[in-house]
């Protein structure tokens, strides 16, 4: 173990109850802040802040990482690093729809309009219930294929 | 052969404890020795757990596009689930995640006993963790609040009217929350299983501080399940 055989480092238990103890007063404050302080928009990231410092404490004491052989830091950070690309090119994605120069304005809130009216008038045919909105759908409907044909 | 190769490397590393005739019963023959074995355990238990953080992340991912998209009604939904819970839970699973750590680090020390009752522990922390997640089901599931079409929030119970979350993506909300902590909860059970055929072994004396590899791998996949709920813990009750 002394002479450099990594995966058998015993973690102390100081640091062990040291990093449960962080742990726990890390939950303490992501529920201050949340619950009693109002920072506006800032209260996601700050609450993404505190949680993946957690992680990142399991993941280097609990799990050993900061002890263990090299390859599988390699392992876990690409792994992390796609997890990143997944969500940021997802939202590169659904952030930004609608705001191409190709779609109109209120193009995706239109579509959404359009579903949402859908599905109230397949719950009032499944409740057996007369479909009082029939008149401007047929409209509607026809306005949202205009704007499917332009996107294709 | 297995022999000739192994007694070869410790030669080579000018031996490091065990003795050259030295064969242990748990060394697979296409393992050079206990250490090359212990780490490619490890390594395949890591590139598993990645395969988990992206089957979570898909679903995290989901959540952050429609959060995106609804934020008001992702913080007004988010207010139907009880933060005491989840709070208790997360100290819960906190805590199992410390008294496994805790078994790892007394069976490399060689002591059995301590090993066992960390891993009772950390089952029945596990245990209490899914009776909280049961309750707080349940009391979603009187009022209507289901995952997917069955949403239909209904009736009044501690003062809060649940049809007023009859709103437009308080369902897609509470899929979403449904599904991430279904899931992570199927994890749990399986982690409960895991420790409890840990436990029998442990009983049975079959680790110590040379081979313990099993409680490595069982405690390394049981702090993932605790990581994926340190972030659905605040995403999901507190903002």
């Amino acid at each position: 173990m002394a002479d450099g055989h990594h995966g058998h480092h015993i973690v102390p238990l100081k640091i062990l109850w040291g990093v449960f103890g962080g742990l726990i007063f890390l939950t303490i404050i992501t529920v201050i802040t949340a619950k009693q302080v109002d920072l506006g928009p800032l209260n996601l990231p700050l609450a993404l802040v505190i949680a993946g410092t957690k992680a990142t404490l399991v993941v280097t004491f609990f799990m050993a990482l900061k002890w263990d052989n090299r390859v599988n830091l390699l392992i876990f950070s690409l792994g992390f690093i796609f997890v990143i690309v997944f969500l940021s090119f997802t939202l590169f994605d659904t952030s930004f729809r609608g705001d191409m120069s190709n779609a109109e304005e209120n193009y995706i809130s239109d579509q959404e309009r359009i579903e949402q009216q859908l599905l109230e008038r397949q719950e009032r045919l499944e409740q057996g219930l007369p479909l009082d909105v029939e008149e401007e759908e047929p409209a509607d409907a026809g306005h949202g294929d205009d704007h499917g044909d332009d996107g294709h | 052969m297995s022999t000739t190769i192994a007694s070869t490397e410790h030669d080579t590393q000018g031996g490091h404890g065990a003795s050259h005739d030295d064969h242990p019963a748990f060394l697979q023959h296409h393992f050079v020795n206990a250490d090359q074995q212990f780490d490619a355990a490890k390594m395949g238990m890591w590139l598993f757990l990645i395969t988990e953080i992206l089957l979570f992340s898909g679903m995290f991912v989901a959540y952050t596009v429609y959060r995106a998209w609804h934020p008001e009604v992702f913080l007004e939904a988010s207010t139907l689930l009880d933060w005491k819970l989840g709070g208790l839970n997360t100290l819960v699973l906190l805590a199992s995640s410390l008294t496994v750590a805790l078994s790892i680090h007394y069976i490399q020390k060689g002591n059995q006993a301590a090993l066992f009752w960390n891993l009772l522990i950390t089952i029945l922390l596990a245990c209490v963790f899914l009776v909280v997640k049961y309750f707080e089901y349940m009391a979603k599931f009187e009022h209507g609040i289901f995952a997917g079409e069955g949403f239909d929030p209904h009736g009044v119970s501690h003062g809060v009217d649940y049809a007023k979350y009859n709103i437009p993506y308080a369902k897609q909300f509470f899929s979403i929350y449904f599904i991430m902590t279904g899931i992570h909860g199927f994890h749990v059970i399986v982690g409960i299983i895991l420790m409890t055929w840990l436990l029998v072994k442990a009983r049975l004396g079959h680790f110590s501080a040379a081979w313990y590899t099993p409680v490595e791998l069982t405690g390394l996949y049981w702090h993932i399940v605790d990581i994926i709920w340190i972030f659905l813990f605040p995403l999901m009750y507190l903002i």
